[in-house]
């Protein structure tokens, strides 16, 4: 299952940019998230509002959060 | 840093959300989520960075949505400095609601609700959604508040400690930014969905005439002046004028066809002269003209002195001996046909835009617009209402989101005090829209262009149909496969077949089969009865086949059905008594199925059970391809059938359907219906007449329709086709069974030579 099904799964409406090394997924949480991310092997950890999520993640990815807009990249 | 203003897309907008460029982000040390501070030449505003599209990198461009822009008091295409903004974590903050906003109730929470995040400053207006979204008419309105003060100074966010204070003095008195003038909700250019292209179009020529004449000098032509605009009603036109005069900084004017009408000889000519030297005096101007066929109709054709002159000055002010300047028209109609055409010429209108029914990527774009201010719960998938609704144009979907939102007013309505002048903030609060309002909406709202000839489409499955799988198989293959799986037909290149023709005896079920598809395509639907189409006016009635055509096309996926065919195409060249009226429209019937206009997504159905009558031209590959028969059903079929008519009938334990099914030799689908009615009425009447009135609703129940009842049924209804018929239709069959592969050898046969 691609990144993108698996987010809107748990609700995440993503967007994808394609770059030329690399595949961006962004996704805002909205401004009063409150949103955190952890990683620990494969899953990311994203902690919203009141609800955390778990998301399988391509190893390579790297994931941060940032004022609440969640960054995946993923190098091709 | 300096960068270039350009449009979010419509997704991404009204989150205060900027998209930089990649290479611009690199540069400033930017990562996704940072705040920046944006400064144009009216204004400041504070937004996150967003990644920016990939077709931007390097061109040193920042989106950025409506709201940001006016803020900011720029427009596309303008340049804006951009730099990292140091924010800090509000400790307390005064805000000030307009005067007329009449809450009951603390509404600092819900004020750190909707703020919480957002990086505000001192003097800026901020707009938040109350909730109040689907109760206005407008879709999205938003409140204005003033921020009034700030602790810490500067750019601050909210944070949910923010102490959220509400200053006691209104909005309007405080003294922050120069207020702006307090203009209607504006339309921007994120508020158009699905019409990217169009909307390119019309701004390569309003916008870069006005902004930058000397490109135009430089290459020696004259900038163009005109655009028309052109589409199904309710598509946007109006709306993409309202967006263009609302972002670009120029003089707007609008013409009202009727209102420059006037009772004195010359005066109307002369309104509209008014309006062009008052564009002209201003210019740079924009005139719109919406409804433009109402004050340009062809001049051949108008019966009206005055209508002509209108035109006549028109066209002399569009393009006369005097230059008119700077000013630009913008018309709107959805009859491009009737306008004179010395208006379509270049130098008057130079463009004609098309505005066309959306796509299913228009749609959801369309349908993010206006579910934007909307409080959804999450479960909502746009995408899949903007799967469900083809053929809805920008209206229509507009009024779909408001019918849910109504919906959801409703179930609240009932613990509202209309009494009270003010709305209790908290069941403010609790207002969400569900999926159930949504599906609720969509039954009551169905395709604006389709209404003339919508029918209401029956509720029949595959189920209801018994035995006919075979047919069945085909029609789904050929009505459905297309639209379901698109990819195979393109994999394997292959067209999607135009047309079905159903054939068989009376009563085989040919017309129940069509209900069926029309339940179960997921297409628009559109029914017409062969005579309906005459007309006693000289080439009308081929107008009415052009006409649903054309429906059809613009509201594809479309199922067209034609029932009893042969009323309306009957074979060319033997009917000598009438006009030739019938022959006209088979002749229309053929260029319209198979002719030089596309039929993209339209499959016609039509039934008949008299195929032997239809003018053969109609029948051949590339028109009605594929033709069914609907046999009279066999043993196996009746059985079936008696199952789907009895399946809800009190059957007696003597009944056995497998001996039915073999007595009743010739029976086709309507005669087994009739013969199980038959049982169930005589049942019922040995029923009724039994038992004294009183007790009739006690013991209905007990009552079984038992073999007997049958025999008796059996004994009046007799099977309509007789050993003839069937040979007919069997002899039909293997003349359209030989005719078929016949063709594809001689296919075969071209391609090995």
């Amino acid at each position: 299952m691609s990144l993108r099904q698996t987010l809107r799964e748990k609700q995440f409406e993503s967007r994808r940019f394609e770059y030329d090394d690399e595949t961006e997924y962004v996704v805002d949480l909205g401004p009063s998230a409150n949103g955190t991310v952890d990683v620990v092997d494969n899953t990311a950890i994203i902690v919203g509002d009141k609800e955390q999520y778990e998301i399988e993640i391509p190893h390579d990815a790297q994931v941060f959060m940032n004022n609440n807009v969640l960054t995946i990249e993923v190098e091709e | 840093m300096k960068l270039t203003v350009k449009p979010l897309k419509q997704k991404d907008a009204g989150r205060g959300l900027a998209a930089v460029d990649r290479q611009a982000m690199d540069e400033m040390n930017l990562e996704n989520g940072d705040y920046i501070l944006i400064e144009g030449e009216g204004g400041r505003t504070v937004a996150r960075v967003w990644p920016g599209y990939p077709e931007d990198g390097g061109r040193g461009v920042v989106r950025i949505d409506g709201r940001l822009r006016q803020e900011t008091g720029t427009g596309i295409d303008d340049g804006v400095n951009v730099e990292k903004a140091d924010v800090q974590p509000a400790k307390s903050l005064t805000v000030a609601l307009p005067q007329n906003l009449k809450v009951r109730g603390n509404v600092a929470p819900m004020i750190q609700q909707n703020l919480s995040g957002q990086a505000v400053t001192q003097g800026q207006t901020v707009q938040i959604s109350f909730g109040l979204g689907p109760l206005s008419s407008m879709s999205g309105q938003k409140i204005p508040l003033r921020i009034a003060d700030t602790e810490p100074d500067g750019t601050v966010v909210v944070a949910d400690s923010t102490d959220i204070t509400i200053s006691e003095q209104p909005a309007e008195q405080i003294a922050g930014e120069e207020s702006k003038k307090a203009v209607a909700p504006n339309v921007s250019y994120e508020d158009i969905g699905g019409l990217d292209d169009e909307l390119e179009q019309v701004r390569e020529m309003i916008e870069l005439p006005m902004r930058h004449p000397e490109l135009f000098q430089q290459l020696g032509i004259e900038p163009p002046k005109g655009v028309l605009l052109h589409g199904p009603p309710g598509t946007g036109k109006t709306l993409m004028a309202q967006a263009v005069a609302n972002e670009i900084d120029a003089y707007f004017t609008d013409i009202s066809g009727p209102e420059i009408m006037s009772k004195y000889y010359g005066e109307s000519e002369e309104k509209l002269r008014e309006v062009f030297e008052e564009a002209a005096e201003n210019d740079p101007a924009v005139i719109f003209i919406d409804e433009l066929d109402s004050i340009a109709p062809k001049r051949g054709e108008t019966s009206g002195d005055v209508e002509r002159r209108v035109v006549a000055q028109l066209l002399s002010l569009m393009d006369g001996l005097e230059d008119r300047g700077q000013v630009i028209v913008i018309g709107a109609t959805n009859r491009v046909d009737a306008l004179d055409p010395a208006l379509r010429r270049g130098g008057r209108f130079d463009r004609e835009i098309e505005v066309g029914v959306p796509d299913k990527d228009g749609r959801k774009e369309i349908l993010q617009v206006h579910t934007r201010g909307m409080p959804l719960v999450d479960e909502i998938n746009l995408e899949m209402y903007a799967e469900s609704t083809h053929g809805f144009v920008g209206a229509d979907i507009e009024q779909l989101a408001k019918e849910a939102a109504m919906n959801a007013l409703r179930r609240v309505r009932p613990h509202l005090d209309l009494e009270e002048d003010e709305i209790d903030a908290e069941t403010l609060e609790q207002l969400r829209i569900t999926a159930t309002d949504f599906k609720q909406a969509m039954k009551g709202i169905e395709p604006s262009a389709l209404r003339e000839v919508f029918v209401e489409v029956p509720d029949v499955t595959w189920k209801q149909v018994g035995g006919l799988e075979d047919t069945k198989e085909r029609l789904r293959e050929t009505i459905q496969w297309p639209l379901e799986y698109p990819e195979v037909f393109e994999e394997m290149d292959m067209q999607a077949a135009k047309g079905v023709l159903m054939y068989g005896p009376p009563g085989t079920g040919k017309t129940l089969l069509a209900k069926a598809i029309a339940n179960e395509a997921q297409s628009n639907f559109i029914s017409i009865k062969g005579p309906e189409l005459l007309d006693k006016y000289v080439g009308e009635s081929e107008k009415g086949v052009r006409e649903i055509f054309e429906k059809a096309r613009s509201n594809a996926p479309t199922v067209v059905f034609f029932d009893e065919i042969d009323s309306i195409a009957t074979e060319r060249g033997h009917s000598m008594s009438e006009s030739g009226v019938g022959e006209r429209v088979v002749s229309q019937l053929l260029t319209e199925l198979d002719g030089l206009e596309e039929l993209e997504d339209v499959v016609v159905i039509a039934t008949t059970n008299r195929p032997d009558l239809i003018d053969t031209a109609l029948l051949r590959p590339g028109r009605l391809d594929r033709h069914v028969h609907v046999p009279v059903p066999d043993e196996d079929a009746r059985q079936k059938i008696f199952d789907v008519h009895t399946g809800e009938k009190p059957l007696a334990d003597d009944i056995d359907l497998e001996t039915l099914a073999e007595r009743t030799n010739g029976y086709v689908g309507a005669d087994i219906e009739a013969v199980c009615r038959e049982a169930s009425m005589a049942a019922s009447r040995e029923f009724i007449n039994s038992v004294s009135p009183e007790e009739v609703t006690d013991s209905v129940g007990n009552v079984r329709v038992t073999m007997e009842h049958f025999e008796e049924a059996l004994d009046e209804v007799s099977p309509s086709v007789t050993e003839d018929t069937r040979e007919r239709y069997e002899e039909i069959e293997e003349q359209f069974d030989t005719e078929e592969p016949d063709t594809k050898n001689n296919d075969v046969g071209r391609t090995f030579h």
